[in-house]
């Protein structure tokens, strides 16, 4: 299994990513899950999130993740991209996507992957309220 | 022995910083050191139950023996993406 992970204060260039998605001809399955900032956090509306990470653990447990992913599921390859500093509404603070022989385990992983990162990967929010 | 801490998040809010060291006895526990921070830093014993610690890069327990020189993250639950 492939694996790219990107943790960047630059935007998510969505279409670049896009256009940078190799796919042997076993694969037949991409599915691709984006994380965009909603304008309200709890009861507030908020104009951004500033994210935060403690980077070098960050790379490390994202790696678990990936390793458990490899012993579970045939993927061919993982890409993550998550955006850390301020982040507006409606911007993309998590771009993930992977590839495998068939939809069911690509769908399977994919949610795996979301909802362990949120439970294991050191990155938090602060939302900025909007004045 | 000499243990670095680091906090994250809203943890330097509450503490007032984004680091500190301690110094402990051999033999100390993370449960040892996060008393130690607490007098310190008293609104950090509210956050007890909900607190994440990391020695290096991994995920420890409370009952993790210290080694000198070990690199101590204390944060809240995280949150991506």
């Amino acid at each position: 299994m492939t694996r790219e992970l990107t943790i960047t204060g630059e935007s998510i260039n969505e279409a670049a990513l896009l256009a940078q998605r190799k796919m042997s001809s076993g694969m037949g399955a991409a599915i691709y899950f984006l994380g965009v900032v909603r304008e309200s956090e709890g009861a507030g509306k908020i104009s951004a999130i500033e994210y935060e990470t403690f980077q070098k653990m960050a790379e490390h447990q994202f790696n678990l993740l990936f390793d458990e992913m490899e012993k579970r599921w045939p993927i061919e390859s993982v890409r993550l991209v998550h955006r850390i500093g301020v982040v507006k509404v409606g911007e993309l603070s998590l771009w993930a996507e992977i590839t495998a022989p068939h939809r069911g385990e690509a769908f399977a992983s994919c949610q795996w992957l979301i909802d362990e990162m949120k439970r294991v990967v050191p990155i938090w929010k602060n939302p900025l309220v909007k004045l | 022995m000499q243990i670095s801490v680091h906090f994250y998040s809203y943890f330097k809010e509450l503490t007032g910083c984004a680091e500190t060291r301690e110094e402990l006895s051999d033999g100390a526990t993370i449960a040892d050191l996060f008393r130690q921070l607490s007098q310190k830093f008293p609104k950090l014993n509210a956050m007890k139950k909900s607190t994440l610690v990391a020695v290096g890069v991994e995920y420890q327990t409370w009952d993790y023996v210290l080694k000198n020189g070990d690199e101590v993250s204390l944060f809240p639950p995280v949150q991506g993406g």
